[in-house]
C-alpha cells in the first residue's frame, strides 16, 4: 500500500470523526473541520475554473487556433467583475442583461414546450382511448399507471391540484370539494416525497459509513479505532477543561 | 448618461430575449450558427460568475481576520486552506492524476474534500430521524394521511418492507407512479407557467432587479 | 411530567445512537434479502440491452462528493454494463467539484472492463455554464468541448468518429444530484435534439421526476441507492448498492417505528388532555 494512500487514511478518518462529533456537541475539531471543508472546496473551484475557462476555453483557441472572436465574452466577463469597483460598477449591468436577457429568451420556447405542452398533452391523450369509437377497452388495473383507471386518477390529481393553487378564484361551493381534494393529493405526494428523503438521508450516512469501515482494515492500520479513540478523548479533555474554567471562581480586584 | 447607465442594459436584455426566443423557431443555418457561439460565449463568461461567486467569501472572512473579530482563527484555517488548495492545484496544472498515480492536487479531492462533503451530508440522516420524532405527529387529518403515506413508501422500498408486506411495494408503486405523479406534474406546470412569465417580464423591463449595482 | 411527556422530550442522541447503530449492525453482518425490481429502472436496463455494439451513449455524472454514496454506485453499474455491450462511451460532469470524482469512476471502472480512453470511450471533463454547455453539445459537440479531460482535441478520436453533435448520440443518461441534471438534458437537450434520455437522480429528487416518466420524456428512471442495487443485480454484479440494502431496510424501520412511537405517545396526552378538560367543564 503506498504511503499516501495510508496516510490519505488517516486524514480522512479524522476529518470524517471530527464532523461526526458535532451529533455530541459542536466543538473545535467540528469547527476545524468545517472551516477546512469550505477552504478546499473553493480553492478546489477555483482551481478547476482557471484550468479549464483560462486555458482552454480562452487562451488555446485564442492563441493556437486564432478565434479572436472569443475576446467579446472574455470582455463581458471583465465587465461583470467591475461589479465590485463601486465607481465602475454601473458597467456591469451591461454583462448582466446580456446574460439574463439571453437566459430568459433561450428558456422561454423550451420550457413551455418541454413543461407545458408535453405535460398537459400526456395528461389528456391517454383520455383519447376512453371515447367510444372503434375497439373501446377501458381497463382497471390499478398496478399498471398507463390504465384507464389510473388515467382517470392522474386527470382529478392534475386538475384539483392546478384548481388549489389558483387563488384568484374563492374556493367555495364546488371549488371547496375540488381545493379539498387537491390537498388530499397534495399531502400522499408529501408523505411519498419525505419517504424518499429519508431514505436519501439514510444512503448518504449508509455510504460514509461503509467507508470508514473499509478504512478500519489492518492494511490501512486501522486508522479507524485509533482515531475514534483519540477524537473522544480530545472531546473529554475539551469537556473538562471547559467545566474547571467554570468551576474557578474568578478573580476579584 | 442616465441613457447609457438605465435605458441601454433594458434594451440590451430586450433585444437578447427577443432574439433568442425567436431563434427556436429558426432553422436557418445563421440562426443556429448564432446559436452555436453565443452558447459558447455563455461558457466563459460563467467562468467569469464562478469567480464572482466566490470573491464574496474571500472579502467576508479576510476582514474577519484583519478586525480579529470572535473566530477569527477559523477564517485563517480557511483562508489558509483555500490558498494552498489553489497553490497545490496551479503546481499539479489542475490535474488530479497524470497516467494514473494521483497528484497532490488529487490526494487533497480524495482524502480530504471528499471526505468533508461526503460527511457533512450525511449527518443529515441523524438530524432527519430526530425531526421525525419530534414533530411528526398526526396533528389534523391532513397530516395523518401524510404520515400514512409516508410510512407506506418507507416500508415499500426497503428489501424488508417488501418481505415483510408485500402488498407495501405494489402500494408505494401506485402512489409514485399515480398520486405522485399527478401532483408534481400539477406543480411543475404551475412552477412553469410562473417561470415563462417572469422570463416575459425580464425581457420587457417590467422586472429589473437582476441589474443590481451602481447607484439609480 | 408523564411518561409519555418524558419519552416525547427525550434526549435526541440517543435517537441519533439508535439510528447509528442501526446503520453499523447490519453492514457489519449482512443478511442479503431479495431486491424486487421496478419498471422504473428495468426501462433503463433493457434499452441499454438493445443497443447494438458501438452505439454511442452519453453519460453525464451531474453530481458532487455528497451525493457520492447514492450516485456512485449507478455509475458503476451503467458503465460496466456499457463497456459490456461494448458501447462508445462519452462521459462528462456538469458539476465542476464533482469532476475528480468523475474522472476517478471512469478509470476505475474503464480498467477493470480492459477499456482503453480516445478507442472506446472518453471522458470529456467539466465546462461551465451548466444549460449553456448542453445546448452547444447539441450544436456542435467539438466546440463545447474542444479536448478531453486529458488534453487531447476531441476532433481526432477515434471514439468520437461520426459524433458532430447531441443528435449523434444514441442513449444519453443523466445521473443527477440537482440542477443542472435530468431536467435541464431534457429541456434543453432532447426538446430540440431528439436523443433518447434516461435519468438516474438521489432519493430526494426522485419524486419529483415521475412526471417526465410517466410522459416517456425519460425512458427510465433509477432512483437512489435502491434503484442502484436493482440495476446491480440486474447487470449480475453486486457491489456497495446490494451490500447496504440491509442497512437501509433496518433504518427505515427505526424510523416508521419511532414515527409511530411518538404519535402513540402524543395521541395518548391529547386524549389526557380532552379528558381533562371535559371532567373540569
Amino acid at each position: 500500500m503506498p504511503i499516501e494512500t495510508i496516510i490519505g487514511a488517516w486524514v480522512a478518518t479524522g476529518l470524517t470523526l471530527f464532523i461526526f462529533s458535532f451529533l455530541y456537541k459542536d466543538n473545535p475539531l467540528f469547527k476545524l473541520a468545517e472551516n477546512l471543508y469550505v477552504g478546499v472546496s473553493v480553492g478546489y473551484t477555483i482551481v478547476k475554473t482557471y484550468d479549464t475557462v483560462i486555458m482552454h476555453l480562452i487562451w488555446k483557441p485564442i492563441v493556437e487556433n486564432g478565434e479572436w472572436a472569443l475576446l467579446i465574452p472574455v470582455a463581458i466577463g471583465l465587465l461583470m467583475l467591475t461589479r465590485y469597483v463601486p465607481k465602475a460598477a454601473w458597467m456591469s449591468r451591461y454583462a448582466f442583461a446580456f446574460i439574463v436577457g439571453v437566459g430568459s429568451g433561450l428558456a422561454i420556447p423550451r420550457v413551455i414546450s418541454s413543461y407545458i405542452l408535453k405535460q398537459i398533452e400526456d395528461t389528456v391523450r391517454p383520455l383519447m382511448v376512453l371515447v367510444p369509437g372503434d375497439g373501446v377497452t377501458f381497463t382497471w388495473s390499478l398496478l399498471n399507471p398507463a390504465s384507464g383507471l389510473n388515467t382517470i386518477i392522474i386527470l382529478v390529481g392534475v386538475s384539483s391540484v392546478l384548481f388549489y393553487f389558483f387563488f384568484s378564484v374563492e374556493h367555495t361551493g364546488p371549488g371547496r370539494a375540488v381545493a379539498r381534494t387537491g390537498i388530499l393529493f397534495l399531502m400522499i405526494a408529501f408523505g411519498a416525497a419525505f419517504g424518499y428523503t429519508v431514505m436519501a438521508r439514510m444512503s448518504l450516512l449508509i455510504g460514509r459509513l461503509m467507508d470508514l469501515i473499509e478504512f478500519s482494515d489492518a492494511s490501512y492500520g486501522q486508522p479507524t479505532l485509533w482515531l475514534l479513540a483519540i477524537t473522544m478523548l480530545t472531546l473529554a479533555t475539551l469537556a473538562f477543561m471547559s467545566r474547571r474554567h467554570q468551576g474557578n471562581p474568578p478573580e476579584s480586584h | 448618461m442616465i441613457f447609457l447607465r438605465r435605458q441601454m442594459p433594458l434594451l440590451i436584455t430586450l433585444l437578447a430575449g427577443l432574439v433568442f426566443a425567436a431563434q427556436y423557431y429558426v432553422p436557418h443555418p445563421a440562426s443556429e450558427q448564432l446559436l452555436t457561439s453565443v452558447t459558447k460565449w455563455l461558457q466563459i463568461i460563467g467562468g467569469f460568475a464562478l469567480i464572482l461567486g466566490v470573491s464574496s467569501l474571500f472579502h467576508v472572512h479576510a476582514v474577519k481576520i484583519r478586525r480579529k473579530e470572535a473566530g477569527w482563527g477559523y477564517s485563517f484555517v480557511l483562508y489558509a486552506s483555500m490558498l494552498g488548495t489553489i497553490a497545490i492545484g496551479l503546481w499539479a496544472n489542475g490535474k488530479e492524476a497524470v497516467d494514473g498515480t494521483i497528484t497532490a492536487f488529487g490526494w487533497i479531492y480524495s482524502y480530504m474534500m471528499v471526505p468533508l462533503q461526503g460527511t457533512m451530508f450525511a449527518i443529515l440522516a441523524f438530524f432527519i430521524a430526530s425531526a421525525a420524532y419530534r414533530s411528526f405527529r398526526a396533528r389534523s387529518r391532513e397530516a395523518a394521511v401524510l404520515l400514512v403515506a409516508a410510512v407506506i413508501v418507507m416500508m415499500g422500498r426497503v428489501p424488508l418492507g417488501e418481505y415483510i408486506l408485500p402488498l407495501s411495494g405494489d402500494v408505494s408503486q401506485w402512489i409514485l407512479n399515480v398520486l405522485n405523479a399527478s401532483v408534481r406534474r400539477a406543480i411543475l406546470i404551475g412552477v412553469s407557467l410562473g417561470t415563462v412569465a417572469l422570463s416575459f417580464k425580464i425581457i420587457f423591463g417590467v422586472e429589473r432587479s437582476y441589474l443590481g449595482g451602481g447607484k439609480e | 411530567m408523564t411518561f409519555a411527556e418524558r419519552m416525547l422530550k427525550i434526549d435526541r442522541r440517543i435517537i441519533f445512537l439508535v439510528i447509528g447503530l442501526c446503520t453499523l449492525l447490519p453492514l457489519l453482518n449482512p443478511v442479503g434479502l431479495p431486491i424486487k425490481i421496478s419498471p422504473e429502472v428495468r426501462g433503463v436496463y433493457d434499452y441499454i440491452e438493445s443497443l447494438p455494439e458501438g452505439s454511442v451513449f452519453l453519460v453525464s455524472l451531474d453530481f458532487d462528493p455528497a451525493s457520492k454514496p447514492e450516485l456512485q454506485p449507478q455509475s458503476v453499474a451503467l458503465l460496466r454494463h456499457a463497456f459490456r455491450k461494448n458501447l462508445r462511451v462519452v462521459a462528462m460532469t456538469l458539476w465542476v467539484t464533482g469532476t475528480g470524482l468523475a474522472d476517478q469512476i471512469i478509470t476505475q471502472v474503464a480498467r477493470e472492463m480492459g477499456k482503453e480512453s480516445g478507442k472506446d470511450y472518453v471522458f470529456l471533463g467539466w465546462s461551465p455554464g451548466g444549460t449553456a454547455v448542453i445546448i452547444n453539445m447539441g450544436q456542435d459537440l467539438y466546440s463545447a468541448f474542444p479536448a478531453d479531460y486529458n488534453g487531447k482535441p476531441t476532433k481526432g478520436l477515434s471514439v468520437l468518429q461520426g459524433i458532430t453533435n447531441l443528435r449523434d448520440v444514441n442513449y444519453a443518461i443523466s445521473l443527477a444530484a440537482g440542477n443542472p441534471g435530468v431536467e435541464a438534458w431534457y429541456v434543453f437537450g432532447k426538446d430540440k435534439y431528439k436523443f433518447e434520455l434516461g435519468g438516474g437522480c438521489t432519493g430526494v429528487m426522485a419524486p419529483g421526476l415521475y412526471p417526465l416518466l410517466r410522459s416517456g420524456q425519460i425512458n427510465g428512471l433509477i432512483g437512489g441507492l435502491r434503484g442502484a442495487a436493482e440495476y446491480e443485480s440486474l447487470i449480475g454484479q453486486k457491489g456497495k448498492a446490494v451490500a447496504g440494502m440491509d442497512a437501509q431496510s433496518a433504518t427505515h424501520l427505526a424510523i416508521i417505528v419511532l414515527v409511530i412511537i411518538c404519535n402513540v405517545f402524543y395521541l395518548s396526552l391529547r386524549k389526557a388532555a380532552r379528558q381533562q378538560g371535559q371532567s373540569r367543564a
